[in-house]
């Protein structure tokens, strides 16, 4: 019988100690335990061309992409309405509202606040599988945001009510791909990207 | 080139990904070493875990656009150099490389110690008789120095899943040593 006794396995996972043991298994306990401290725990090191190696390889892929990778590039086009456009409607109905609304009426929930806006943004990507919102607005949560597929085929839209004041976000294509709305201003992240900046 | 000390995983992931390829050393140097001693371990020599961890990096970048969370990169790395090490020891699983394994021992054996580095090499032979789920979750405890937690975070798996594999391989590792004592 070779197996370790049950509660000197529990030793090994450090769940009890060698004085927690009843006495007629503390010798088994030690010789668990001399198998343990044989354990090599020493740092490796590897050689610097491992380096060297990783990125001759990229290099050689990101110069000579192949045909396929090229061929299935995602392209995005990004439509966006911008707010502004609606603010006649905005207007009218804030002056119906103040015309004819009784003393003590709630304003329309469709109405936004003045501080607030709604946004929807739509994007053009036939091949991804998924796509996001990250931004500002949802602490750059790639999860928080996604898109739905719309009535047209490849193109993905989402609506969000925003409080006034500047944003900066991204569009996130299948988890992973970052992409900048090319239809607005943008700003370096400071790790070399852009992002896009909406300001309301 | 651009030196941006502290930038996370994340922000690099992004920034190769948007193009800037050089970048992608950054992630090299940080987790080069970090995953040598899995590697050597659960390969039996550090010239098979420089051959793994070099092939894991470049296999990465391929798939650089599958990573769903780029500021979790390490954990979604270090996956791919587990499949890696799992794929190159079932390759070789009928040779079972000893030389290799009293390589690691001497090569990390302190001056003197040459009963430490006799016990050393004699578990490491132990080990490399293991299967690599058994060996893995080993190296992971008690090399690595994780808890059952975090291992079952890493691998995908359960606590009494791993701990079970866990027990079977102290078994093991015992059976083997009285059979070399």
């Amino acid at each position: 019988m070779t197996d370790f006794h049950p509660l000197v396995k529990q030793l090994l996972d450090g769940e009890v100690t060698l004085a927690q043991l009843p006495p007629e298994l503390r010798a088994e306990g030690e010789e668990a335990l001399r198998l343990l401290e044989a354990v090599n725990r020493d740092p490796v090191a590897l050689t610097a061309a491992v380096e060297a190696r990783v990125m001759g390889a990229v290099r050689r892929r990101a110069a000579a992409p192949s045909l396929w990778r090229r061929l299935t590039e995602p392209r995005e086009l990004h439509l966006r309405w911008r707010p502004w456009t609606l603010a006649p409607a905005l207007a009218a109905a804030a002056a119906l509202v103040l015309l004819f609304g009784r003393p003590g009426s709630a304003p329309t929930a469709l109405a936004p606040s003045p501080a607030t806006a709604t946004v929807r943004f739509v994007l053009f990507a036939p091949q991804a599988q998924q796509v996001a919102l990250a931004g500002t607005f949802n602490q750059w949560d790639a999860a928080a945001t996604p898109l739905v597929p719309s009535g047209t085929p490849g193109v993905w839209t989402a609506t969000l009510t925003l409080p006034a004041g500047q944003h900066q976000y991204a569009f996130v294509v299948d988890g992973a791909r970052w992409v900048p709305d090319p239809a607005a201003p943008t700003v370096d992240d400071g790790f070399g990207r852009r992002n896009s900046v909406l300001t309301l | 080139m651009t030196v941006r000390h502290g930038a996370t995983d994340g922000a690099v992931v992004r920034a190769v990904l948007a193009g800037d390829v050089e970048r992608y050393a950054e992630l090299v140097g940080r987790y080069r070493d970090r995953y040598a001693r899995y590697a050597a371990r659960m390969l039996g020599s550090v010239d098979a875990a420089e051959d793994a961890v070099q092939d894991a990096f470049v296999r990465a970048y391929d798939r650089l656009a599958e990573c769903r969370d780029p500021d979790k990169f390490v954990g979604w790395f270090f996956l791919i150099l587990r499949n890696r090490c799992f794929a190159e020891r079932r390759k070789s699983r009928t040779s079972v490389p000893l030389e290799a394994a009293g390589a690691v021992a001497a090569a990390d054996r302190p001056d003197g110690a040459v009963e430490t580095a006799e016990r050393r090499q004699a578990l490491q032979r132990a080990l490399l008789e293991l299967t690599p789920e058994q060996r893995e979750v080993f190296v992971l405890k008690h090399v690595e120095g994780l808890s059952y937690d975090e291992i079952a975070t890493r691998v995908g798996t359960t606590v009494p899943s791993l701990k079970m594999r866990m027990h079977r391989a102290y078994d093991r590792l015992r059976e083997q040593l009285k059979d070399r004592a």
